[in-house]
């Protein structure tokens, strides 16, 4: 499988990443606080980080650590109880919810973990729909779509039903999905999670595909460490705190 | 997202639930037919009151004898009152009649044009050995012709130098006897025989003759005694006006007053305003009753909406994490309801228009639909737009809440 074209110019960008690049996405002591109905349970306190453009992060932490919290909060679907979140340099908890929505749609591709695809639309128009929502013309959006599933392999099952689908094709799609709208960060949940070890093996080298020769930026949360080896940055949680952060040498991850 | 993909997407979505959607279009439909069945019986007496209208002049007045429940409304000119039953009439001692006296006051009143007095029974008929009983009147031939609002389709009116003479309806000359009764033909009445002179343009079985001679045939009829006067008033701007001096003349001669009246004035203009008033008011009534369904069946999408924003909670999580703006989930709802409602409208017009065509055949002949259902643009246009704003107003709420969702928690939503 190749990537588009423009493979050859982020080339380019791989040889500094993480490093040089501006800081896409930053969390300034954020809480998040929940209610359970008489008690406040903090899920998040007082965390802090700066995640670079073109880097590949891995959130991990046991169940528990906060980490779905922080997911939620990065990928805008939340907002924080105290702190600030700033995306590329805009302050999202003072962002009205349908701006959030659209910021959202245009620089954000999730991939869940249950793949979250709709299951009443086809491969092909499951990955149109956020195209439908930044309102593409119809005909280049469905040239987009048509080209990222068969990118991924899916050029013959663009209208099956998510139900017609493996678990891996799936998957497969969420991420044709989350690819669609070119954003430029790629936040996925779990994405092995419900996969076999062949199948998640395959799943991460897309995904390093898309952070090396397309210059993603990939955050990843997950609870598997082996998963975290593809990743350039770690970032530990544990009880609501980022209790390590660490940078792998991207001559480790980046042979050649 | 573009109106024309949420519709797409709401349409999706109607498709992808079959049979609930179709059961709450179903609850529309039902709603929807009635109301167009019911209103298609409205219009068809509306249209048939209206022909007859037409056909009864608005400057007549009918005076019969006899204090009828309809004096006190009409002879105070009022119109807009109607009592039900209630025979009204006195214990007389003697039937009031009408007679030459009466002809004679009348005869004094300026502002009447033309009186003309009549009497009616029952009379047996044969003809090419054939024989039937029909009614017959007897009218005043020399002002006949001028005050009926009938007329001629062969031959002519009766004039006042006739004797024998009589003017037949058009189904009493055509179909009655199974040969047809024509102009010159002879009929055998009471055992007397008349020939045919003019044949009516209308349906009826009805014979007119000379009144001098319908005395003679009916033979309960006293000579100078009248079943019915007919008056044509001058000046029909001056109708109310000259009711009221008719009547308190009559009531002079008679020696009666406004209590104790024995007659009663009847114009057929009021009495057609009542009418109309009357059915208007009962059919809005029906209408009414047809309503409610409707409403169960917007009941039935507020409904099926609820149920399909819960089933729907993840979805909805996952478009807004994809990108949907809180208009767009809220128009995809809103749109799904709105169309629910107009397949339902549209599917129950059909019905309706089915249904109010063959209501005439499945009731017989009760009075409400002799004059046959007529399905109006009107109720066509009133039930489209009727039930795509209750699709419309039963979505809005569901699609509110399907817009204000968060995220997160539609995503959790399992």
């Amino acid at each position: 499988m190749s990537l588009p074209a423009r493979g050859l110019k982020v080339k380019n960008m791989a040889s500094g990443r993480g490093r040089n690049q501006e800081v896409i996405l930053k969390l300034g002591d954020v809480w998040k606080v929940y209610q359970m109905g008489e008690v406040k349970v903090p899920a998040l306190r007082g965390v802090s980080v700066e995640i670079r453009r073109g880097d590949f992060v891995a959130i991990i932490g046991a169940s528990g650590s906060g980490k779905s919290t922080m997911m939620n909060l990065i990928g805008c679907l939340d907002v924080p109880t105290k702190g600030s979140i700033f995306l590329k340099s805009k302050d999202i908890s003072k962002m009205s919810e349908s701006d959030l929505s659209s910021l959202r749609g245009k620089t954000i591709g999730f991939i869940f973990q249950q793949y979250n695809l709709i299951p009443s639309l086809s491969a092909f128009e499951n990955v149109m729909l956020p195209l439908e929502f930044l309102e593409y013309d119809d005909s280049a959006a469905a040239k987009k779509a048509r080209e990222i599933l068969l990118l991924l392999g899916l050029g013959d099952k663009m209208s099956h039903r998510p139900t017609q689908l493996s678990g891996g094709q799936q998957q497969r799609v969420s991420i044709a999905r989350s690819m669609v709208s070119d954003p430029e960060i790629i936040l996925a949940d779990e994405p092995t999670g419900a996969l076999d070890s062949v199948t998640g093996k395959e799943l991460m080298n897309i995904l390093t595909k898309l952070w090396k020769e397309e210059g993603k930026t990939i955050i990843m949360v997950t609870h598997d460490l082996n998963l975290a080896k593809y990743a350039h940055t770690r970032i530990e949680l544990k009880d609501g705190r980022i209790i390590n952060v660490s940078q792998k040498p991207l001559a480790k991850i980046l042979p050649g | 997202m573009k109106l024309r993909k949420c519709l797409k997407h709401a349409f999706d979505m109607v498709v992808h639930s079959k049979l609930r959607s179709w059961l709450t279009i179903l609850g529309i439909v039902i709603g929807v037919a009635s109301v167009i069945a019911i209103m298609s019986i409205g219009s068809g007496m509306q249209e048939q009151m209206s022909s007859q209208l037409g056909q009864l002049g608005g400057d007549l007045l009918t005076l019969t004898a006899g204090a009828s429940r309809g004096s006190r409304t009409f002879g105070m000119g009022g119109g807009d009152r109607f009592v039900f039953g209630g025979g009204g009439a006195t214990a007389m001692e003697e039937e009031p009649v009408l007679d030459r006296s009466d002809v004679q006051a009348l005869k004094s009143i300026p502002d009447l044009a033309l009186i003309e007095t009549e009497i009616s029974g029952q009379v047996n008929v044969s003809y090419l050995g054939k024989a039937g009983k029909v009614s017959l009147t007897g009218v005043d031939p020399a002002v006949w012709f001028r005050i009926t609002t009938l007329s001629i389709a062969e031959g002519r009116m009766l004039d006042s130098a006739d004797q024998n003479v009589i003017v037949v309806g058009g189904r009493l000359s055509s179909q009655y006897f199974g040969k047809p009764l024509g102009i010159n033909q002879m009929l055998t009445i009471n055992g007397n025989v008349f020939r045919v002179v003019g044949v009516l343009d209308d349906q009826s079985t009805s014979i007119y003759m000379p009144i001098s001679m319908a005395y003679q045939v009916l033979d309960d009829k006293s000579v100078g005694v009248y079943d019915k006067i007919t008056l044509k008033v001058r000046d029909e701007e001056q109708l109310d006006a000259t009711i009221n001096k008719t009547e308190n003349k009559l009531r002079m001669v008679r020696h009666v007053t406004e209590k104790t009246q024995d007659f009663s004035i009847s114009s057929s203009k009021q009495m057609q305003q009542t009418r109309s008033e009357m059915m208007s008011s009962m059919n809005a009534f029906l209408v009414a009753i047809a309503a409610v369904s409707l409403i169960v069946g917007a009941v039935g999408i507020a409904n099926t909406m609820f149920t399909s924003v819960l089933e729907k909670t993840k979805e909805i999580g996952i478009m807004k994490a994809v990108g949907a703006r809180n208009k767009d989930i809220m128009l995809i709802f809103l749109l799904n309801a709105v169309l629910i409602g107009l397949v339902g409208g549209l599917l129950g017009i059909a019905f309706g228009i089915i249904l109010s065509a063959s209501l005439p055949a499945l009731m017989g002949e009760v009075g409400m639909i002799r004059g046959g259902t007529l399905v109006t643009l009107d109720s066509i246009m009133l039930a489209i737009s009727v039930s795509v704003i209750i699709g419309m107003l039963a979505g809005l709420i569901p699609a509110y809440q399907a817009s204000k969702l968060r995220p997160v928690d539609a995503l959790r939503y399992e």
